[in-house]
């Protein structure tokens, strides 16, 4: 029998597969975006990466001791997520987009369809679900997140990490963040959980992709 | 996931697939499938599953198809191999087992080619294009090779510090002898049509343009000798066989090593991921021209690569 995480990758491989191909995706990672793309896009990503631990938090106060081990996860993750809008913020003013700016900004319908639907699902189909958001967008960040970082850097001449903190640390960072994901989700024995993550999961990518399609 | 097996011609053609292309000749028997992973051509999941539902479909219907001729639908690429962004995620998540069960689907697919004579079918495989690592791997068991001699292959998976895991060692060693697999597979270099052709790793190599009318010939100078020389590539596996046990101990090898590459390893696996996805938008440049790039790194160093690919892009620039 197959794990959990196994599962999960062969069940959403072609939503994975949907964002990495998609053509305004391929292009971003092949030849970078212009200045003002990358800032709608930062802009998007600031009301995601705000959302990320509300979620994850409305998804533990939900889990009961039969996944503990997936709660005690979800209290170490927000730990180490935390204050990670501020990074997008940084890199956001690196390339000329003041906090007053982001902060005014209203989000494009599809981050909103990303965020409702993560706390509505967490809230209402099953708490396990985060760990789908957690996978889509890790898998995002630790697999696409450094050739994009690397593609922004050459399209606009940026030096080092300025302007790219968010994108070219969550490729590393992730990197550890996936194996731990993957032990958690193993752990996982409920397959109406499964279900759920993996409904996430492709939601998540789904969403996700139509944030980059629309900026 | 692999559905009942489908009845008759009908049935066989009758599948909504994303990925193969599917035609039917009756007069030969023939099934001609045409890939299309797009828009980047390579082994994705998707891809295995409906390239072994449409062989399992052959399999269940013994008799119907004489000769199974594969080709690529995308323009100068055969295939490039292993689904990159794929392996990225499995290593950096440690997931051994999914690599394992990736490595088994391509092994699957290799053993099907390998074992088509027993089904009394007469494999034939064209390249017009890239055929890299599992691309070229895949090509490899087929009986006929045929590559238009703008195609190259080769096996880069040591420039990211892996090997080619899905048959490259046990079917190059048979086709071209220990030297040579040990030559491709731990160099990583790539080889033109005709030096692979020099190699005996490919039957034919035509002019570019000609690969169709190459297929034609092979399909019509074995179909009258369909017997007999099915009878014969039976014999010719039976004197040098490969073991199905060893192509999978070989898998769990890869994935074990998979899990050993550094950050920098999978860095230039990205790299190349980058590179297929800028010839996937429609530069003239893509994964082979990275390759080449990357064994000059590897000979000169960095700093000199680097001097170069400067060299090489003001020099575009002056020229546009």
């Amino acid at each position: 029998m197959l794990s959990f995480f196994a599962e999960l990758v062969g069940a959403t491989d072609e939503d994975r597969r949907g964002f990495e191909t998609h053509p305004v995706v391929i292009d971003a990672v092949a030849h970078g975006m212009p200045v003002q793309r990358y800032r709608a896009l930062l802009l998007e990503l600031y009301h995601v990466v705000w959302h990320f631990n509300p979620v994850c938090a409305a998804a533990a106060s939900r889990i009961g001791d039969e996944q503990m081990a997936v709660r005690h996860f979800l209290y170490t993750h927000m730990h180490e997520e935390s204050g990670h809008e501020l990074w997008v913020l940084n890199d956001l003013e690196a390339i000329g987009v003041a906090t007053e700016t982001v902060r005014d900004h209203a989000p494009a319908v599809h981050t909103l369809a990303l965020n409702g639907y993560n706390y509505w699902v967490a809230d209402r189909r099953h708490p396990c679900s985060a760990l789908g958001m957690l996978y889509a967008l890790e898998v995002i960040a630790s697999v696409y997140g450094g050739p994009f970082a690397a593609a922004i850097r050459e399209s606009l001449l940026l030096e080092g990490d300025r302007g790219v903190s968010f994108l070219a640390s969550h490729a590393s960072l992730d990197t550890q963040h996936m194996s731990e994901l993957r032990q958690i989700m193993n752990t996982v024995r409920s397959e109406h959980a499964l279900a759920a993550v993996v409904e996430s999961a492709r939601v998540n990518f789904h969403h996700f992709t139509r944030i980059i399609e629309a900026i | 996931m692999i559905s009942k097996p489908a009845v008759g011609v009908a049935g066989l053609l009758g599948r909504p697939y994303k990925t193969i292309r599917l035609e039917w000749s009756s007069d030969l028997r023939l099934l001609r499938v045409r890939t299309c992973v797009r828009p980047i051509q390579c082994y994705s999941l998707a891809a295995m599953g409906e390239l072994q539902q449409m062989l399992g479909d052959i399999s269940a219907n013994p008799g119907l198809v004489r000769h199974f001729v594969m080709s690529s639908d995308v323009p100068n690429v055969f295939n490039f191999g292993g689904d990159l962004a794929l392996f990225v995620l499995l290593v950096r998540a440690g997931d051994v087992e999914s690599l394992r069960l990736y490595g088994k689907r391509c092994v699957d697919l290799v053993w099907w080619m390998e074992n088509a004579a027993n089904l009394d079918v007469h494999t034939t495989v064209l390249s017009q294009g890239d055929t890299l690592g599992g691309g070229l791997e895949s090509v490899l068991p087929f009986h006929k090779v045929i590559f238009e001699r703008r195609a190259q292959a080769g096996f880069p998976e040591v420039l990211f510090n892996l090997f080619p895991g899905m048959g490259a060692w046990d079917f190059t060693i048979r086709k071209a002898g220990f030297a040579v697999a040990s030559e491709m597979i731990l160099s990583g270099r790539l080889y033109s049509a005709d030096e692979l052709h020099y190699r005996r790793l490919v039957d034919i190599v035509v002019d570019d343009g000609q690969g169709e009318t190459a297929i034609d010939n092979v399909v019509r100078e074995v179909d009258p000798r369909h017997r007999g020389t099915l009878a014969a590539l039976r014999a010719q596996r039976m004197a040098a066989p490969i073991r199905y046990e060893s192509l999978l101990a070989i898998v769990d090898l890869w994935a074990e090593s998979a899990l050993g590459l550094t950050d920098r390893d999978l860095r230039l696996m990205e790299r190349l991921a980058r590179a297929q996805a800028r010839k996937a938008g429609g530069a003239d440049e893509g994964a082979v021209e990275e390759l080449k790039l990357m064994e000059l790194e590897a000979a000169w160093g960095d700093r000199r690569a680097r001097f170069d690919r400067r060299n090489l892009s003001n020099d575009r620039r002056v020229r546009s």
